[in-house]
């Protein structure tokens, strides 16, 4: 894609704005279009090969399924065709059997696939059916995937790595199913190669394949409604896995002696009450996407337990569905697995009305070093430029047995990976997030970032678990009715990170980002003649030689002579470019030149500018920090907000961020004229200008 | 007093295999890992020493030397994510260019001034791929010609820099191709003090 710096995040912008990267308009990775490479290829006779993900050994890994390792001889790349008499996509429906794990260590991602196999509807948003190996087959297939933020359509060839004409990664028992094995390598050229996908978490595999968020929940020390949490979960279609940890790599897939599999990546389908012994036993239902080996405790399929409760229960609950299925009691539960993710699904994906579904609020916010990367609550002279979110939670939830009355909410904050082709691995930043409450002299306030008081003042109210390096901090809360500010972070300050934060509660909420309109409150600045003090024509009558008329090139030579013996101010000297943008914001009559009565304004501004300079710099370094730098602009009576505080500092500041005079100066006045163009062409003050090309140029190249 | 928690052992690297990467990108990658230091990335200072180290080698092309600020700004019409550093992909783009834009700059100085003159300008730019109207190349030399309307390399590198991201930009914000855009203030304010 031809980079076109800014103008690109923009138009991103504005294509999110039309709902691109929504699951109905997913986002083409790298613009590679399904129907439209599909019929070529039909039109051509020729199947298709994907030049993106190439059939050679780059595709299949870097290290152990590198191309020299012994562990890639033989593999060759076949098309289904190639394998079997009659290769099928999908034969009436997902089903676990279709999932069986190959050479390669992704069994967590065989629990996400067997999640999809769970719910019909979340698997058809991956696993498009517009496509098989009998009508129109030309080689290709298409899936969906969800990726930090957006629905991304990703195309592949069916060109399948194989050994002794057997499929080498995920493949289907009977062999003649290949929806799973293309999903892999969908998947597979989404992050890479195939060996990319040796090592994750059930929590992405489910993430990247729903878009819900997913909570994690160690049972060392469970929340004490975790059962309720899962009750509810269940109830609203969520997808709930759990696993035992393994001490060792040689424990993987170890089975105990009451038969749970260690290491493996169980769903939980069930979460029931049931009256035994005179009080009420928690019940939780568990499968084993293997079909096979059960728990053998409490309350397994052929247990005593369940003859000593009500025909009427034991009715309910033991309707097995598929082998691989058992009951187990909820403190069983609780001692022997070691962890439950639940992955929350978003609306968009639940059809039924029946399931009380769960309202998203999504933002996209970014990290920048000197503007809005402050880092966490430890660093107070930073931490409230972070981005800031209010969030309104108006009702409770509206089950009143639950014991913890008030609004309950999931927040889920996720680092997006800004090098996505970054060759020296995931730079993954440790991030998490403090939540306050707003005090009620700011309630309904307009939406205004509040400053570095504020929280000096303020304990949180709640915050993340933990600071952590993991691509997603999710924590789960529930507080009474209020406003609430969701500050965002990194541990540290001044790292670079783009993220995307998510709000999944029970009830509808208000959900905004707290950021400054802009404005420019700076006057014309009107003097005549007989005010300049006499001393001040002579100064200019000699400066400005026999044309009585200040070029860029002489107000350089003027400035730089002047500021050269403030010595208040350290600076390396005014660039010609600052001086060119002085002389067009206040050149009047267009002769490129500064005329008297131009000069004095512009002299007069260095002044106001270099006052608020001095007065800033408080450290007496001779220069003004990035940060102080926000509170300068404001006094100078601009408004900006995040995004324009991250250019500011982005273009003028030092590798050391701090702002030196002339950048300081060079900033306010371009910023100065940059608003007053824009003033001046939004004749019918509609807030938006339109330009063709010529004007566009004529304005830009100042 | 928050405390991180330490991290969880290293996930999956995500670390591509190039595989389609030919035998000349592999050099100029090395070419940028060796400039762009160990964070990856051209700082304005980085990109200021390469350029002017190159024009110390070539006598036929006057300048005054790459300053700062000049720097800063191609930096900036460069960089999508507002980090005021340039990935290998910007870089590459950028450096392409210079190098073509040198060409043209020794082949139109047809008077071996070493700088392009007001009267040598359009053809120049025009074969440098911006075909103007003479009263935009009159505002180019204006601006950024000096007082006997002379343009030395590292004002002609500056101003086809940013005139090629300006014309680029257009063409990204005009999506159905009708020949105007429409930015609101912050848009506007982004596209002109990132540049």
């Amino acid at each position: 894609m031809l980079s076109s710096g800014i103008a690109a995040k923009l138009q991103h912008n504005r294509d999110r704005a039309q709902g691109i990267g929504s699951h109905e308009k997913a986002v083409k990775f790298l613009e590679q279009d399904f129907k439209a490479l599909r019929q070529e290829c039909l039109k051509s006779g020729k199947l298709f090969e994907d030049d993106a993900f190439p059939a050679d050994p780059a595709s299949l890994g870097y290290k152990e399924l590198g191309p020299k390792s012994a562990k890639v001889r033989g593999i060759t790349w076949k098309r289904p065709k190639e394998l079997c008499p009659s290769p099928q996509f999908i034969v009436g429906g997902a089903i676990r059997t279709d999932i069986c794990q190959g050479e390669l260590g992704d069994c967590w991602l065989l629990a996400a696939i067997a999640s999809l196999t769970l719910n019909e509807q979340v698997l058809a948003r991956v696993v498009p059916h517009d496509q098989s190996f009998q009508e129109n087959y030309a080689g290709i297939f298409h899936f969906q995937f969800w990726q930090f933020g957006e629905w991304v359509d990703m195309v592949i060839d069916d060109r399948l790595p194989t050994r002794y004409g057997e499929l080498l990664f995920v493949h289907s028992v009977e062999g003649s199913e290949f929806w799973s094995a293309l999903l892999e390598k969908a998947y597979a050229k989404l992050n890479g190669s195939y060996e990319a996908l040796s090592g994750g978490s059930t929590t992405e595999g489910f993430e990247d394949f729903t878009g819900g968020v997913t909570e994690m929940h160690e049972l060392m020390k469970p929340n004490p409604n975790l059962f309720k949490i899962i009750q509810k979960a269940l109830r609203r279609g969520s997808l709930l896995g759990c696993s035992i940890d393994i001490t060792s790599s040689a424990d993987s897939e170890a089975i105990t002696t009451q038969k749970l599999v260690k290491g493996h990546a169980y769903s939980v389908t069930g979460a029931e009450e049931v009256s035994y012994q005179r009080a009420t036993a928690k019940l939780i239902r568990i499968r084993n996407p293997w079909g096979q080996v059960e728990w053998t405790g409490d309350w397994n399929d052929s247990s005593a337990q369940w003859s000593q409760i009500s025909d009427e229960d034991r009715v309910r609950l033991t309707n097995r569905s598929e082998d691989g299925e058992f009951w187990m009691s909820f403190s069983d539960f609780l001692q022997h697995f070691s962890r439950v993710e639940i992955c929350n699904l978003t609306p968009d994906a639940l059809s039924e009305e029946d399931t009380k579904k769960w309202s998203l609020s999504k933002f996209d916010g970014t990290w920048r070093r000197g503007s809005t990367a402050g880092g966490c609550r430890n660093y107070p002279n930073t931490f409230w430029t972070n981005p800031q979110f209010k969030i309104k939670l108006e009702e409770e939830d509206d089950d009143p047995d639950d014991e913890e009355v008030g609004c309950s909410f999931v927040v889920g904050l996720m680092q997006k990976n800004r090098r996505r082709l970054r060759r020296m691995g995931e730079d993954t930043l440790t991030i998490g997030f403090a939540i306050y409450e707003v005090p009620l002299e700011f309630v309904g306030q307009r939406k205004v970032p509040l400053n570095r008081n504020f929280f000096m003042q303020h304990e949180s109210k709640a915050r993340s678990e933990t600071f952590i390096n993991l691509r997603e901090v999710c924590s789960r809360f529930c507080l009474p009715p209020g406003e609430y500010l969701i500050v965002p972070s990194t541990f540290e300050p001044h790292l670079n990170g783009d993220f995307c934060l998510r709000i999944f509660s029970e009830k509808q909420t208000e959900f905004q980002e707290m950021d400054n309109p802009v404005e420019s409150n700076v006057g014309e600045m009107e003097i005549t003649e007989e005010k300049i003090d006499s001393t001040f024509k002579n100064l200019f009558g000699k400066l400005a030689g026999s044309d009585c008329e200040i070029s860029a090139f002489e107000l350089r030579r003027i400035l730089n002579r002047v500021v050269s013996n403030r010595k208040e101010v350290r600076t390396d000297g005014f660039s010609l470019e600052t001086c060119r943008n002085m002389v067009n914001l206040l050149d009047k009559d267009g002769s490129g030149k500064l005329g008297f009565l131009e000069f004095k304004i512009l002299w007069s501004k260095i002044e106001k500018y270099m006052a608020i300079y001095c007065q800033k710099d408080t450290d007496h370094s001779g220069t003004t920090s990035s940060t102080e730098m926000r509170l300068a602009v404001e006094e100078a009576g601009f408004l900006l907000n995040n995004p324009l505080h991250q250019i500011v500092v982005a273009r003028y500041s030092e590798a050391d961020l701090t702002i030196d005079f002339d950048n300081f100066v060079g900033c306010l006045i371009r910023l100065e004229a940059m608003f007053k163009i824009f003033k001046s062409l939004d004749t019918d003050n509609s807030g938006m200008v339109s330009f063709n090309f010529a004007e566009w140029l004529t304005f830009t190249l100042l | 007093q928050f405390v991180p928690s330490d991290p969880p052992p290293p996930r999956r690297p995500l670390a591509y295999a190039d595989p389609n990467e030919t035998e000349e990108e592999k050099q100029f990658r090395r070419v940028f890992q060796q400039l762009a230091g160990d964070d990856m990335e051209v700082s304005p200072n980085e990109l200021m020493n390469i350029l002017n180290k190159i024009i110390a080698k070539h006598s036929d092309l006057k300048t005054d030397g790459f300053s700062l600020e000049s720097c800063r700004s191609m930096v900036a019409v460069m960089d999508s994510d507002s980090t005021g550093k340039l990935g290998f992909h910007e870089f590459k783009h950028l450096w392409n260019n210079i190098k073509k834009w040198q060409g043209i700059y020794k082949s139109y100085d047809a008077d071996r001034s070493g700088v392009i003159g007001a009267d040598e300008l359009p053809a120049a730019f025009t074969a440098a791929g911006f075909p103007l109207n003479t009263q935009l190349f009159d505002m180019i030399i204006r601006r950024y010609s000096d007082e006997n309307g002379n343009m030395d390399f590292d004002n002609y590198i500056g101003c086809l820099v940013r005139l090629d991201a300006m014309c680029r930009a257009f063409k990204t914000l005009d999506k159905d191709n009708n020949g105007t855009i429409k930015v609101n203030v912050q848009e506007w304010l982004q596209l002109t003090m990132y540049s």
